[in-house]
């Protein structure tokens, strides 16, 4: 079992040096550079002196294979190096954005966790009931509306009844709470629905599929309680593909949530990452990147773990 | 005879009047009362966009600015309330000498920057020693516009020498830059790159702390050199890139002001939502579009071709139409209508294309088109940067303007990395283009004209000695009736003679603010005005 777990962290290494050589150079290829962009972009007369000179502190004067060794001996001493757009270190920027994107997820998770558990096994428990079509319409709404029209709604909403909009920038949890949440809870709420119609649609016909499996009929001869059977023989088992979906999606709401950001103007990693992309930020893109896979690819060791807790045969391979 | 009199006469009108002559005097003294400055709050406003360094000398984005003027103070800065009347700043007064080669400035004794020091000449002296004389691995956007400065020298304390290789008609308006952030000297002996990161000035505000992406603030600086300003307890500048949650933080009230504008759109709902809570500041802007042309290109390399695409665009029309829905608004030349440099209208209307009469345009588009031996239906593509406002606006109202004299052009907006990278290479046959500066000053606008192997920002591919020739001269001219003499030559060889290359529209600046926001005027540039000294809040 260790030397499974050992072989899948050690695969992470050339998984991450490949994307980060694959994004050097697919960056590269687009047309464009950060010096044209931030200095053109503004419509100002800028002397081809100042140009080159701008390009020579950014270091693209340098060879393409003297950058790219230059970066990965960086990322190998753990030294991402500083955005060139702003010159400040990119663990820093990203350090900044990283705690509003990773509460948001977490919160995000929590309630889509929250609705989608719960309504998944009742719609289940009462197939084809008033029950589960309420249920299923609500999920189905849910998949049917993008989470930044729901953002847009709650904004209006907001706006047109109560002439009030949640704060527009960011306060840390631990600094002022009810700042945080005040932001935080809406954006938390839109895509959370989302998330749980997704879940939900999957808590459902896991359920379902695990009720008819042999293995509870048996129990339910045995004269086991009801609640015994579902809860420690059907959740379990209904739970390997929910865990699956629950942490693809947390892990693309770390970078994913681009549009609702912008919404809610949430200061966040994919608002990040479309302002990298758009200014050539090369360095910052590609720590993004990175950021990015590395958390994908945590995600699915740590789902690994998880399968091998809930269903032990996984254990024995 | 009757005898005239005055409309109070009589006992009782006489005491009606002096009652009507108490109400106005009450009246005006409340109207005072309410104008009168009040001290105290915290200004929230939006910005559009994150600043990247914090270094003035080396930035070129109004995000840099916004957030950051409040904290410097500049060798001369423009009167806001006479725009362009300059004023001094850190100069108390200055004098030009005969020969128009030197520049001395006295500089006011007992400012004070942030860390409680003295802002003296030699403060200043660094400052634009690193401006215009920058050492090698030193970024300065705008070395290029003081090429004309020889030297400058700190002889005393108070007293700042600029020498010149020639005469200049634009180095005052220059030195009164909002870019040229006063540095201190001794921080840049140690380390010219220190302000890249940190702020240290000696403007109205201090700085209290950055989240990037997020907010910054500044609070009063008690120690600022004018007594009683500024105003304010402190602000907040709040970055919100996308323009719906910008205006949704005006609305909500998150955001009291956003200094660059809105379109009329959204200026009509924001005072149909708030009425008279909202005030509006507009005026017309130092930016435009232009339509580059690539004269390289065929047919477009024929003067007759390029003609015929500025005769075809009914400027007056679109302005009346465009200005409905964007900021494209006034007709103009190669100087902002307006301004002192601008042509006359009647002298406009004898451009190519600035005529009144679009139906004669349009005959004689197709005629000149006819003769180039350019057939009717021809295809050709106009490319653009992917913003709606203003870019696509004006790109699908010059393509309708084309049509109409029989072209088929195709509209193709790009993102802008490749669109640059496609202007830069030649990479197009005609496309949208614009420019943007901060004050009216024909060495800043007309430089775009200039050939295109001495100004990086011509894209147009030409190369034109006529025309850098009198760049040169308008430039050198100090006797404002030549100076103007030139430029009107240089504007009717560009938009007349040759068309290159031709403005659209200029924008117009469109401000919708909180009535609360006061002491803050509109300028026709969103870089001016931005330091804050005089913006006072009245009460909610």
């Amino acid at each position: 079992m260790q030397r499974f777990f050992l072989r899948r962290f050690l695969l992470m290494i050339p998984t991450l040096l490949g994307v980060a050589v694959l994004v050097f150079f697919l960056l590269r290829v687009a047309p464009g550079d950060i010096v044209e962009l931030k200095y053109a972009g503004v419509g100002a007369f800028v002397s081809q002196e100042a140009l080159d000179m701008e390009r020579a502190q950014l270091g693209l004067d340098k060879p393409l294979w003297k950058q790219l060794i230059d970066w990965i001996w960086g990322i190998v001493r753990l030294d991402f190096g500083t955005s060139m757009w702003t010159g400040r270190p990119i663990t820093y920027e990203i350090a900044i954005r990283l705690q509003l994107s990773l509460q948001l997820a977490i919160m995000a998770t929590i309630v889509a966790v929250l609705l989608s558990i719960p309504l998944g096994t009742i719609a289940a428990l009462r197939q084809d009931t008033w029950v589960d079509y309420v249920v299923r319409v609500f999920s189905i709404a849910g998949l049917a509306m993008p989470s930044f029209w729901l953002a847009i709604l709650i904004i209006l909403g907001f706006l047109i009844f109560f002439r009030w909009l949640p704060p527009m920038f960011f306060t840390p949890i631990w600094v002022d709470p009810w700042a945080n949440l005040s932001q935080l809870i809406w954006p938390a709420l839109a895509v959370g629905y989302r998330y749980s119609a997704v879940a939900t649609r999957m808590t459902r016909s896991a359920v379902l599929e695990v009720l008819r499996e042999d293995y509870i009929r048996t129990a339910r001869a045995k004269g086991l309680w009801e609640k015994l059977i579902l809860g420690r023989h059907a959740l379990k088992n209904a739970m390997l593909p929910v865990v699956t979906i629950i942490g693809l999606e947390f892990a693309f709401l770390i970078g994913g949530l681009v549009v609702t950001e912008q919404v809610f103007n949430l200061n966040g990693i994919g608002m990040l990452f479309v302002e990298a992309v758009t200014r050539r930020d090369y360095t910052m893109t590609q720590a993004l990147v990175l950021l990015v896979s590395f958390t994908f690819i945590l995600v699915n060791f740590v789902m690994d773990l998880v399968y091998a807790w809930l269903d032990p045969r996984i254990r024995y391979q | 005879m009757k005898k005239r009199g005055t409309a109070c006469q009589g006992r009782s009108v006489m005491l009606l009047c002096a009652g009507v002559l108490g109400l106005v005097l009450l009246a005006a003294t409340a109207a005072r009362a309410a104008e009168t400055p009040k001290a105290g709050g915290t200004l929230n406003f939006a910005v559009g966009e994150t600043p990247p360094s914090y270094d003035g000398h080396r930035e070129t984005t109004f995000a840099m600015l916004h957030p950051l003027a409040p904290h410097y103070s500049t060798l001369l800065r423009f009167d806001p309330e006479n725009y362009p009347k300059i004023e001094g700043d850190v100069a108390e007064s200055w004098t030009v000498s005969k020969d128009g080669l030197t520049y001395t400035f006295k500089i006011r004794k007992g400012i004070k920057f942030h860390d409680g020091s003295l802002l003296t000449a030699t403060d200043v002296k660094a400052t634009y020693d690193k401006i215009v004389f920058p050492p090698e691995g030193v970024a300065s956007a705008r070395k290029a516009y003081y090429a004309m400065v020889e030297k400058v020298e700190a002889p005393d304390a108070s007293t700042v020498v600029f020498r010149l290789k020639r005469p200049s008609a634009s180095l005052l308006a220059q030195l009164a830059s909002p870019w040229n952030f006063i540095y201190k000297a001794d921080i840049l002996a140690k380390d010219l790159r220190w302000y890249e990161k940190n702020v240290m000035g000696s403007g109205p505000f201090t700085f209290v702390e950055y989240v990037p992406g997020s907010h910054w603030d500044g609070k009063k600086n008690p120690d600022y050199f004018r007594k009683g300003r500024p105003y304010l307890d402190g602000y907040r500048a709040i970055f919100i890139r996308d323009t719906a949650p910008r205006v949704a933080a005006i609305r909500a009230g998150q955001a009291l002001i956003e200094f660059r504008g809105f379109n009329p759109v959204v200026r009509d709902d924001l005072v149909r939502a708030l009425g008279d809570k909202i005030r509006v500041q507009e005026s017309s802007w130092i930016c435009n579009m232009t339509v580059a042309i690539n004269n390289e290109k065929k047919p477009f390399d024929d003067v007759r071709v390029r003609k015929a695409l500025t005769l075809a665009i009914d400027r007056w029309e679109g302005s009346k139409a465009l200005s409905q829905i964007s900021i494209m608004k006034p007709v103009g030349g190669l100087m902002r209508p307006g301004s002192e440099f601008a042509a006359p209208e009647a002298e406009l209307a004898k451009l190519a294309g600035f005529g009144k009469d679009a139906e004669t345009s349009r005959r004689e588009t197709k005629r000149l088109l006819k003769e180039a031996g350019v057939p009717e239906g021809f295809a050709f593509t106009l490319k653009n940067r992917n913003i709606k406002e203003p870019y696509e606006a004006v790109g699908v109202f010059v393509i309708d303007q084309w049509r109409q004299v029989g072209l088929n052009v195709t509209h193709q907006p790009q993102e802008g990395g490749p669109y640059f990278a496609d202007l830069r290479a030649g990479n197009y046959e005609t496309s949208i283009d614009f420019a943007c500066d901060f004050m009216d000053e024909p060495d800043y606008q007309l430089i775009k004209f200039v050939s295109s192997d001495k100004s990086p920002i011509n894209y147009a591919r030409y190369v034109d000695p006529v025309v850098d020739d009198l760049y040169e001269k308008q430039g050198r001219a100090t006797d404002p009736k030549e100076r103007l003499k030139l430029i009107r030559q240089l504007e009717k060889r560009i938009l007349d003679e040759q068309v290159y290359q031709f403005h659209v529209l200029w924008w117009q600046r469109i401000v919708p603010h909180w009535a609360r926001v006061k002491g803050w005027k509109i300028t026709p540039s969103h870089y001016l005005n931005q330091d804050l000294r005089d913006v006072w809040l009245a009460p909610e």
